[in-house]
């Protein structure tokens, strides 16, 4: 195996352990004190300070965080903070460990964060799936509340006041979009909203509110500590600080790995996550979270950085890297993902709900060897060539879930156009014929034989 | 018509308490039901008559919230609850094969009620866990890295507890 480089981790030193770092732990290390610090320091040089460290949302736009906190209207109170915990582009599993080891890191950059923006209420919205984040978070806040570092006159300061309230969705993809995780706090059906009026001047309740991602947020404290110099050490064009990379599928150590931003897909791939599983060979990666435009085997030498990434033609999204071998049938691939997005549309809008259905259905019934001569023009002029604004879906919604079940569609077929056009042709799927391993057990559709749907 | 409560009859203070912490009501809705689901397992239509009770908002309205979350369980599922993740990670590392082993070596079929009241089954999307794939939740607990002898570790501890509380009620 070649050499693999060892960095410094920050975020995440022990994954291995999966240990929760509680209070009297994260005290005897220094926790909290850079929360007491920025008691002392004006909103607006914290501000400033994130600003030039570049960090940029790690939810998967990749928004530059100051510039996103500037953006509240001046002397509009009461403002709110929402941590998105919503964690849930399929790929993406990184979120998960912060909240469960490192909980009052999280509620530290919460602080500084408010203490940023002049906010006294910070949510944290988690998935309902994250049973454990979320009791983790609970008791880690509680212990917080116990000790005055959060409520009222925090760390003895008259007149600070930072609130945290835990918050669990209950089973929405939709959910982590940020119009749409406000409204689910409220107590709606997670819909998103018309972006203008943009939360920061109308959010929650109607009031000036800043969304950020967990990861985000919890590297607040650290810049705020060692400076923005030191984020900028790892750095790539404009990506910057060390991020987590969740990597699935099938290379033998999956897991999620700590690295800067100019680690290059190839070598997360063979050297961190010891190359591809029983000798296979690679056949597509997708680089950022399912909705992201796929890359072969060639295109894989690239920084994970955001630029290195887009040069590829692809979008680095939330980090995820999801590796499929040559076993995998990219049609059937593409399938699974269709039903995702079909399954998670909200049904807002006509383009997104019956775009989404219908890329499933004509994807699927061309996996199960129904496919007709005129399918891949439909899948085109549906989700057009995997850019935005091209085909009927990606544009023409509220939010960006319809893009994002339309780009896996236009790049699957572009990357693999003579296998979907052989499936098409034979009216079969070479891989089942193969049986290659998840047809072993029993052939078939995954998600087709769950849902009984028929086929179209 | 408020509904007097019934499943919630005991959560009062806790009620209240999560109410305080928001700005408005209606954002106690998703916490609410997630007691009501810790309580009787899924979400009535009597448990959404009472949540609706509770916040000031009609039955419809709280319909409406239960039939959108997909983890609002609206039918009555097995004691133990198995959601079994079918997204890409987990469907190509062996979801299908993990459905599969359960149905033919344990009789727990999908979208089933076993006959004894103890296991049910159900495909989710994405649990985040695509690190361990393949992963499921059985209940509150993410079990992942699922391998044969896995299941019937985890199918065996779920019978041990189940004839725990069966020999405790004697």
């Amino acid at each position: 195996m070649p050499e693999v480089a060892e960095w410094e981790r920050v975020l995440l030193p022990d994954i291995e352990k999966n240990e929760t770092e509680w209070l009297a732990a994260y005290l005897k290390k220094g926790g909290y004190d850079v929360a007491r610090k920025a008691l002392d320091m004006e909103p607006e040089s914290i501000v400033a300070q994130v600003k030039e460290s570049g960090l940029r949302g790690r939810g998967g736009a990749g928004f530059p965080t100051g510039m996103k906190w500037s953006f509240l209207p001046k002397g509009a109170f009461p403002r709110y903070l929402a941590i998105n915990a919503d964690e849930s582009e399929p790929g993406t599993c990184k979120d998960r460990p912060l909240m469960e080891q490192r909980p009052h890191t999280l509620i530290e950059g919460i602080i500084c964060s408010c203490l940023a923006i002049e906010s006294e209420t910070a949510f944290i919205y988690i998935r309902g799936e994250y049973y454990k984040s979320a009791k983790v978070m609970e008791k880690a806040v509680a212990e917080a509340y116990a000790e005055g570092f959060l409520g009222a006159n925090i760390f003895g300061r008259e007149g600070k006041r930072v609130d945290i309230v835990v918050h669990r969705g209950a089973g929405a993809y939709i959910c982590g979009e940020e119009t749409a995780l406000l409204t689910s706090l409220e107590g709606y059906r997670g819909y998103p909203k018309l972006k203008p009026p943009f939360p920061a001047i109308s959010g929650l309740y109607g009031k000036p509110t800043i969304i950020n991602n967990v990861e985000t947020i919890i590297n607040v404290p650290y810049i705020l500590k060692n400076g923005a110099e030191w984020f900028k050490k790892w750095v790539h064009e404009r990506t910057t600080g060390l991020r987590l990379y969740s990597v699935s599928g099938h290379v033998r150590k999956p897991g999620v790995y700590e690295l800067p931003p100019t680690v290059t897909l190839k070598e997360l791939i063979h050297d961190y996550c010891g190359g591809i599983r029983n000798g296979h060979d690679l056949k597509f990666v997708i680089p950022g979270g399912s909705s992201v435009p796929w890359l072969k085997p060639d295109q894989i030498d690239i920084p994970m950085s955001h630029e290195g990434v887009a040069a590829a033609g692809s979008m680095l999204g939330s980090s995820a890297v999801m590796v499929c071998d040559h076993t995998v049938c990219p049609v059937w691939a593409l399938g699974n993902l269709s039903h995702f997005y079909k399954h998670e549309s909200c049904g807002q809008c006509t383009p997104c709900r019956e775009g989404s259905s219908w890329l499933y259905k004509i994807v699927r019934r061309i996996e199960a060897g129904g496919g007709q001569p005129g399918d891949l023009d439909t899948l085109y002029s549906l989700a057009g060539e995997g850019t935005p604004g091209s085909g009927m879906i990606s544009g023409k919604s509220i939010c960006a879930l319809g893009d994002a079940a339309a780009w896996p569609v236009g790049s699957a077929i572009k990357q693999f156009r003579e296998e979907f056009e052989e499936h098409i042709e034979t009216g079969k799927c070479p891989y089942r014929e193969r049986k290659t391993s998840y047809w072993m057990a029993n052939g078939g559709f995954v998600n087709e034989s769950f849902d009984g749907m028929p086929v179209p | 018509m408020t509904a007097m409560p019934e499943i919630l009859k005991d959560d009062a203070e806790e009620i209240e308490r999560l109410i305080g912490k928001y700005p408005s009501r209606r954002s106690a809705m998703l916490p609410l039901l997630w007691i009501v689901q810790r309580r009787a397992g899924w979400v009535s239509q009597g448990a959404m008559e009472e949540v609706a009770g509770i916040l000031g908002v009609t039955v419809a309205e709280v319909y409406e919230v239960v039939s959108f979350y997909t983890m609002f369980q609206q039918k009555p599922v097995g004691r133990f609850h198995i959601a079994l993740c079918d997204t890409l990670s987990c469907a190509i590392c062996g979801t299908h094969e993990i459905a599969a082993y359960l149905a033919e070596k344990h009789g727990i079929e999908m979208r089933k009620v076993t006959g004894d009241g103890l296991f049910s089954m159900e495909p989710v999307e994405c649990i985040g866990a695509c690190a361990n794939a393949p992963a499921l939740l059985l209940n509150e607990d993410l079990v992942g890295d699922l391998t044969p002898a896995g299941i019937d570790a985890m199918i065996e501890e779920c019978r041990r507890k189940a004839g725990a509380t069966a020999a405790a009620a004697r």
